[in-house]
C-alpha cells in the first residue's frame, strides 16, 4: 500500500478555496453541477432539472453524448462513435423524459443475432427464442430452458438495478427494509430463487453448458458476456455479466436494438430533454478540479481557470478519474485514494467503423436481413477464451472476438445512395501493451479484423472505403475512458452491487459532502442503460429534501415514489427519512480521512 | 434402538475419523468402515518404496482445526508437527526465499521492492484480521438456501453484526477476498512479479481456476486460515507423515469405544422405503445401522452406493451439474542426495521448507492455459517439499523423500488417456525440476507418479479433486454440495454427508467431519430424550 503519507503534504493544495471564494459560492448560482454530458450525465441533468434544480451540465468535448455519439468518417457515411447499440437503455427514462418528443427513434431489427461459424453451419438468434429453438434441433429443448432463466434472473437484476444499493458498512432500518423486500422478490422467483446465488458467480461457459450442448450456441450466447469486460467465457463471475446485459430484454439471444441516426441521436434527444427541463449544457468545458472546503463541494474549476460555484457536484466521469484527478487528495484522505487506485477498468475492447461501398455479403448467410442485428464472430467457447488469453499476456487477440452491426440496413439515415456503415467491436485488444506501442498497431488491428471478418464474408476488403481505427488510448483520450474502461470499471464479482464503485460509497455518494458519482462508474454501472444517471439524481433529490426539511425542496417530488408521471419506478426504494441523512454518509469519509 | 450400531461411518478418512470420534465420545456405538488396507484417505502414509515412507497425497499441514486438536486430544494420541520454515521461490539466476523470521523476510524482500517489504507487514496484519473474522464460519451449518429458517440464519447475524463492527476498509478487503482472483487482490500491495506468483499459488491449489480467476483469492484465505498453536498461516507436517495425523484421530476415535474396519468396502447402501438403514459390504456381509455417515465425495456417494433411480430427479440434476474437475497431480520421489539448486547451490535452510516453483504470474498462467484446453501443464506449478530434512525417519539414513505437489493436470485430458501419459506427465514435472536443479536426475532412485485418474481409482476422489469438488464461489456454504442441502443431511433420510463435499470443503481440516457430526448429535438429541 502506498498512500501518500499525510505529512507529505503540508498545506492543502491548490483548490480549497479561501473564505472569501466560500462565502461568493454560498450564493452560487447553481444547485447541481454534472460534469460530462454522457448520457447518464444528461439523463441526471434532466431529471434534477425536471424536479426543479439549477443544474449545469458541463462537456469536456464539442458534442455532448459521451460515448453514445455517432461520428461522420471521412466518406461521409455516420456511424456509431462507441457503442453500436442500446438495447439496455431504460425504457421507463425514455417515458419519463419524453425523449420521443426529443427526436429519439428506436429501431429493433427482426434478427437479434447472427452467428457465423465457419465450417460448421451458421447460427441465428431470433428475438422470438421459440424459433430459434426450432431452428435448434436437439438442442431447442435446452435453449428455451437456458431462455427462460435468463429472463427469469435477469428480470430479478433489473430490479435491483432500478434501486439504490444498501449500503452493507452501515445497512441500518434502510438496509433491514431493503433486505426484507429481497427475500420476497426472491421468493417470487421460486426454484430459481435458490439458482441465483448459484449462477452469479459461475463462469458463463458452465452456465450455458448446463442447458446447450452445441458449441456454436454456447458462444454466441456466452459472448455477449464478455463484451467489454476482461474476462473470458471461462472466467468466474461472467454469468453475472451475461445476466446484467439481459436486463434490457430478449432472454438467452439478448436484445438488439438502434437509434435512428446512431447512439448520437440518443445523446442529442437527452440533451434536448434536459435543455427543456431548464438545464443550461456548456461544450468545450472541461473540469479540472472539484472545489472543496472542508469536506464538502463548492464547485468546480475548468481548465480556463473559471470557477463555478454549485451545491452538489455529480460526475458522470469514472469514480478512478474523478477521484484521482479532480478531487484534492487531502480531502479525499489515503485510505479511500489507495482504493480508487485499485479500481479495475482496464479495457480490452478496440472500436472500428468500416464504410462500405454496398452491403456486405455473408457466405453463410441466407439474406441481408440476418445481417441486421448483431453479427457475432465466436465460433466456439474455447475460440473466445483464446482470444482472451492474449489479452492476459497484454497482447492483441490474433483471431479476435468480433461483434459488428451495420445499422446502416435498418436506417436509411447514416450513409448515401448504396453504401453501409459496418461497427465492429474487437476484443481483445488490452489497454497495456506488453510490446509496443497502440499508436502503431492501428493498421495490425485492421488488418486482423478484415481478416477475421473475410474468412466469413469474402470479398469484404474490397468493400471497403474507409476505416476508422479507436484504439484503448483514443479511447481514453477522446472519450475521457480511463485506461479504456469502457464501462467505467470491470464488473467483476469485485465490483458491483453495494460495492460498486467501491464498498461503502455505492450510493452514489462519494468522497466529499455534495460530490455524487452518476457515471457507469457507479450501481448497476455500464451497458447505456441511464440507471446510474437516474440513480444518482434520485440520492441528490433525497439529500436537498433534506438539508431544508421545511424549505422549498421539501415540495420536490421524491423520484421512487412512482407518483411522477405514474410511472412505476423504483420498487424498493419507498419515501425515506430514517436512513442516516446524505451529509453523514459523507462525513463518513472524513472519518476515514484520518485513518492512517 | 435395538441395532447392532447407532452409526455406521463410511470411509475411514480424517473425516470420516473424526465424526466417529465425536460421536463415540457422545456414547454412540459407532463403526467406521474403510475400503483399503490403510486408514486416512488421501490423509495416508504408506511405504511406497522400501524404507522410503511417504505422505502419499496431503502433504502438509495447517487447516486441521484447533478445536479438534484439542477435543479429542490428538497430541496425547501422537500427533507431533513438525513446523515447515518458509517459502523458497527458485528463479532462473535468482531466488525469492520468505521465512518464518519476519525481519528476515523483508530484508530479502528490501531486495526485490521497498514497497513491498514495506507492504508485506500491513498485509500480513491484514489477513490474520480476516481470518480471524472468518474464523468461526468453518465451524457452523450453513442455513439450507431455500426457506429462510430463522434458527438456521441465526448464527449468521452475529458475523453481520461481528462485520457491522469491522472498519471499512477491512470490510472492503474481507469483500474482495469472496470475489477477487488472488492476483487482482495481492497486486494492490504487491509489484514484485514473483512474489505474487509464490503468495497467488495458494489460491488455485486444488482448484480448476488460475491465479488470474476470480474466485480464487477465497482460497487464499482458505489457506490462509491455517493455524498451528493459534497462529495463522503456519505450516507444518505431521511426524510420520499426514497418515501420523489420521493415526491420531483414529486412536482417539477407538479409545472413545468407535470400532474401526479396513479393507471392508461398501458395495451398497441398503435402503428402505426411501430410508438408509445399513450397508452391505462387497464380501455381502449386511450390517445395520440407525444412522449412516458417508465421507465420500457425493458422486461416490449418490451415484455409486445408491441407485440414482431411488433419487428425486432434481437432486439427481443438481448432483450432476456438482463440478470436480480434479486439475493435480502428485510426483513422489527417493531420492539418493538433496537437490542442488543453480539460484542457491548447496544443502541449505532454503531447502527445509516449502519449495515453489511459481516464477513469475505469466508462467502460472501459462501452466493453467494448458490445462484449459485439456492437456497436463508442460511447465507446471510445482510445490514441493523434502519430509526428511525435519522427519529424517522418513527414508533409510543419508536417503530423502521428496513430495511434489503438481497443477495443472486435468482429469479429461483431449488427446489420449492418463494411463498412456502418465510417464509424460512426470517427466515434464522432472524436467521442470531439472532447469533449476539439473542434478535431480542424477539422484531419483524411485518415482511415484500419481496422476487424476489414480487419485480417483485408488483414493476414491472423483475426477481426482482432492476437496472433493471444486472450490469454487457457486460450490461454498449454502450451496455446498448443492443448493438446499448444505446442512450434512441428504434427500435419503438417515443419511448424512460428512465428507469434504460439505461445508467448509476439503483440505485435511476435519471441519466437515465434526459440524456433521454435531449436527447429527443434535437432530438425535430429542429423539434420545
Amino acid at each position: 500500500m502506498s498512500p501518500i503519507p499525510s505529512d507529505a503534504i503540508a498545506e492543502p493544495i491548490a483548490h480549497s478555496p479561501s473564505d472569501a471564494i466560500a462565502e461568493s459560492i454560498a450564493h452560487s448560482s447553481y444547485d447541481a453541477i454534472v460534469i460530462g454530458a454522457g448520457h447518464n450525465g444528461l439523463v441526471s441533468a434532466a431529471l434534477l432539472a425536471k424536479a426543479g434544480l439549477r443544474v449545469m451540465v458541463l462537456e469536456r468535448r464539442e458534442e455532448v453524448g459521451g460515448a453514445a455519439v455517432t461520428t461522420q468518417l471521412s466518406s461521409g457515411a455516420r456511424a456509431p462513435g462507441v457503442a453500436h447499440s442500446v438495447e439496455r437503455f431504460d425504457p421507463g427514462l425514455v417515458s419519463r423524459l419524453g425523449l420521443d418528443r426529443h427526436g429519439l427513434q428506436l429501431i429493433e431489427p427482426e434478427v437479434a443475432a447472427f452467428c457465423p461459424q465457419g465450417d460448421a453451419p451458421a447460427l441465428t438468434l431470433w428475438p422470438d427464442a421459440v424459433r430459434t429453438g426450432r431452428e435448434l434441433g436437439s438442442d431447442g429443448q435446452g435453449y428455451l430452458e437456458l431462455d427462460r432463466r435468463v429472463r427469469s434472473l435477469s428480470g430479478f437484476l433489473a430490479t435491483l438495478f432500478r434501486a439504490t444499493p444498501v449500503d452493507l458498512t452501515h445497512p441500518g432500518l434502510q438496509g433491514a427494509r431493503t433486505g426484507v423486500q429481497l427475500v420476497r422478490a426472491l421468493r417470487t422467483l421460486g426454484e430459481d430463487g435458490k439458482e441465483l446465488l448459484r449462477a452469479v458467480p459461475m463462469a458463463v461457459a458452465d452456465f450455458v453448458s448446463e442447458h446447450v450442448n452445441g458449441s456454436a450456441l454456447r458462444a454466441a450466447v456466452a459472448a455477449r458476456a464478455v463484451r467489454y469486460t476482461a474476462a473470458g467465457p471461462w472466467s468466474a463471475g461472467t454469468t453475472y455479466q451475461l445476466l446484467a446485459e439481459s436486463t434490457g430484454g430478449g432472454g438467452a439471444a439478448g436484445r438488439t436494438l438502434f437509434v435512428r441516426g446512431g447512439p448520437g441521436a440518443l445523446g442529442g434527444a437527452l440533451a434536448a430533454a434536459a435543455r427543456a427541463a431548464g438545464a443550461e449544457i456548456r461544450t468545450s468545458s472541461a473540469v479540472s478540479a472539484v472545489l472543496s472546503h472542508h469536506g464538502a463541494v463548492t464547485g468546480v474549476a475548468l481548465s480556463s481557470g473559471e470557477e463555478i460555484g454549485a451545491t452538489a457536484v455529480l460526475s458522470g466521469a469514472d469514480p478512478k478519474h474523478t477521484l484521482l484527478d479532480l478531487v484534492d487528495p487531502v480531502e479525499l484522505g489515503p485510505t479511500l485514494r489507495w482504493r480508487a487506485s485499485n479500481l479495475r477498468l482496464s479495457g480490452v475492447t478496440c472500436k472500428l467503423n468500416l464504410a462500405l461501398s454496398r452491403a456486405p455479403v455473408f457466405t453463410d448467410a441466407p439474406n441481408s436481413q440476418v445481417l441486421q442485428g448483431r453479427i457475432v464472430i465466436a465460433p466456439g467457447i474455447d475460440y473466445l477464451e483464446r482470444a482472451f488469453d492474449h489479452s492476459k499476456y497484454g497482447r492483441i487477440s490474433e483471431a479476435p472476438f468480433l461483434e459488428a452491426t451495420i445499422p446502416s440496413l435498418s436506417d436509411d439515415s447514416l450513409c448515401a445512395g448504396e453504401g453501409h456503415v459496418m461497427s465492429v467491436l474487437f476484443q481483445y485488444a488490452p489497454y497495456r501493451l506488453r510490446e509496443g506501442r497502440w499508436e502503431d498497431q492501428r493498421d495490425l488491428v485492421a488488418k486482423v479484423a478484415l481478416e477475421t471478418l473475410e474468412q466469413h464474408a469474402p470479398g469484404l476488403s474490397d468493400l471497403v472505403e474507409d476505416v476508422q481505427v479507436l484504439t484503448p488510448e483514443d479511447l481514453e483520450r477522446d472519450y475521457g475512458l480511463t485506461e479504456a474502461g469502457a464501462l467505467h470499471g470491470e464488473p467483476g464479482l469485485d465490483q458491483i452491487f453495494s460495492w460498486r464503485p467501491l464498498l461503502g460509497h455505492a450510493r452514489y455518494r462519494i468522497g466529499l459532502d455534495g460530490l455524487y458519482l452518476c457515471g457507469s462508474g457507479a450501481h448497476p454501472g455500464g451497458g447505456l442503460t441511464g440507471l446510474p444517471g437516474a440513480g444518482a439524481a434520485r440520492e441528490v433529490l433525497r439529500d436537498f429534501r433534506k438539508t431544508e426539511p421545511s424549505g422549498h425542496w421539501a415540495t420536490l417530488p421524491l423520484i421512487g415514489e412512482g407518483r411522477d408521471e405514474g410511472h412505476e419506478w423504483l420498487p424498493l426504494e419507498g419515501h425515506d427519512d430514517t436512513a442516516s441523512p446524505g451529509s453523514s454518509e459523507g462525513s463518513k469519509d472524513r472519518q476515514q480521512r484520518d485513518a492512517p | 434402538m435395538g441395532k447392532e450400531y447407532d452409526a455406521i461411518v463410511i470411509g475411514g478418512g480424517h473425516n470420516g475419523l473424526v465424526s466417529a470420534a465425536y460421536l463415540a465420545r457422545a456414547g454412540w456405538r459407532v463403526l467406521v468402515l474403510e475400503r483399503r488396507h490403510v486408514l486416512g484417505g488421501a490423509a495416508v502414509t504408506e511405504e511406497v518404496f522400501e524404507g522410503f515412507r511417504f505422505s502419499v497425497c496431503s502433504y502438509v499441514v495447517s487447516l486441521l482445526r484447533p478445536e479438534i486438536i484439542r477435543e479429542l486430544q490428538l497430541s496425547k494420541h501422537g500427533l507431533e508437527i513438525l513446523p515447515l520454515d518458509g517459502t523458497f521461490t527458485p528463479l532462473d539466476d535468482d531466488y525469492l526465499w520468505r521465512v518464518n523470521d519476519h525481519g528476515k523476510t523483508v530484508r530479502e524482500l528490501r531486495r526485490w521492492s521497498l514497497q513491498d517489504a514495506e507492504a508485506y507487514d500491513e498485509y500480513g496484519r491484514l489477513m490474520v484480521d480476516m481470518a480471524r473474522f472468518i474464523k468461526p464460519v468453518l465451524a457452523l451449518a450453513p442455513p439450507s438456501a431455500s426457506g429462510f429458517k430463522l434458527s438456521e440464519w441465526l448464527p449468521l447475524a452475529s458475523l453481520g453484526k461481528r462485520f457491522q463492527a469491522l472498519p471499512e476498509h477491512h470490510q472492503a478487503v474481507f469483500l474482495q477476498l469472496m470475489t477477487m482472483s488472488a492476483t487482482d487482490f495481492l497486486q494492490q500491495w504487491f509489484e514484485t512479479d514473483p512474489l505474487v506468483a509464490t503468495m497467488s499459488a495458494s489460491g488455485i491449489i486444488g482448484t480448476f481456476q488460475g491465479i488470474r480467476s476470480p474466485g480464487t483469492a477465497y482460497v487464499l484465505l482458505h489457506h490462509y486460515m491455517g493455524e498451528i498453536d493459534g497462529a495463522f498461516r503456519s505450516w507444518g507436517i505431521p511426524r510420520g507423515g499426514t497418515g501420523a495425523v489420521s493415526e491420531s484421530i483414529a486412536a482417539a476415535a477407538r479409545e472413545a469405544g468407535a470400532e474401526i474396519r479396513t479393507e471392508a468396502p461398501v458395495d451398497h447402501i441398503i435402503t428402505r422405503s426411501g430410508r438408509a438403514t445399513g450397508v452391505a459390504l462387497s464380501s455381502g456381509e449386511e450390517i445395520e445401522a440407525k444412522v449412516l455417515l458417508s465421507s465420500l465425495d457425493v458422486r461416490q456417494t449418490f451415484m455409486n452406493l445408491l441407485d440414482p433411480s431411488e433419487l428425486d430427479s432434481e437432486f439427481v440434476s443438481e448432483l450432476s451439474r456438482y463440478k470436480f474437475r480434479g486439475s493435480s497431480g502428485k510426483v513422489n520421489l527417493a531420492l539418493d542426495a538433496l537437490p542442488d539448486f543453480t539460484c542457491l547451490p548447496g544443502e541449505g535452510e532454503h531447502l527445509r521448507g516449502a519449495i515453489s516453483f511459481s516464477p513469475s504470474v505469466d508462467y502460472m498462467e501459462r501452466a493453467y492455459d494448458d490445462a484449459k484446453y485439456g492437456r497436463f501443464s508442460r511447465r507446471p506449478y510445482i510445490d514441493m517439499i523434502i519430509p526428511t530434512l525435519v522427519d529424517p525417519a522418513m527414508a533409510p539414513p543419508g536417503k530423502h523423500v521428496m513430495s511434489c505437489f503438481v497443477q495443472y493436470a486435468p482429469y479429461h485430458l483431449t488427446e489420449g488417456n492418463w494411463d498412456e501419459q502418465r510417464d509424460a506427465f512426470g517427466d515434464a514435472v522432472i524436467d521442470t525440476i531439472a532447469e533449476r536443479a539439473p542434478n535431480i536426475r542424477d539422484i531419483i532412485l524411485h518415482r511415484q507418479v500419481l496422476t487424476p485418474l489414480d487419485l480417483e481409482r485408488t483414493f476414491g476422489l472423483s475426477e481426482g479433486n482432492i476437496f472433493h469438488g471444486e472450490l469454487s464461489l457457486e460450490q461454498l456454504f449454502v450451496n455446498r454440495p448443492v443448493p438446499g442441502w448444505a446442512r450434512y443431511r441428504t434427500p435419503v433420510e438417515g443419511l448424512w454427508l460428512n465428507g469434504s463435499a460439505t461445508h467448509p470443503g476439503g483440505g485435511l481440516m476435519g471441519a466437515p467431519g465434526r459440524i456433521a457430526a454435531l449436527e447429527v448429535l443434535h437432530a438425535h438429541r430429542d429423539e434420545a430424550a
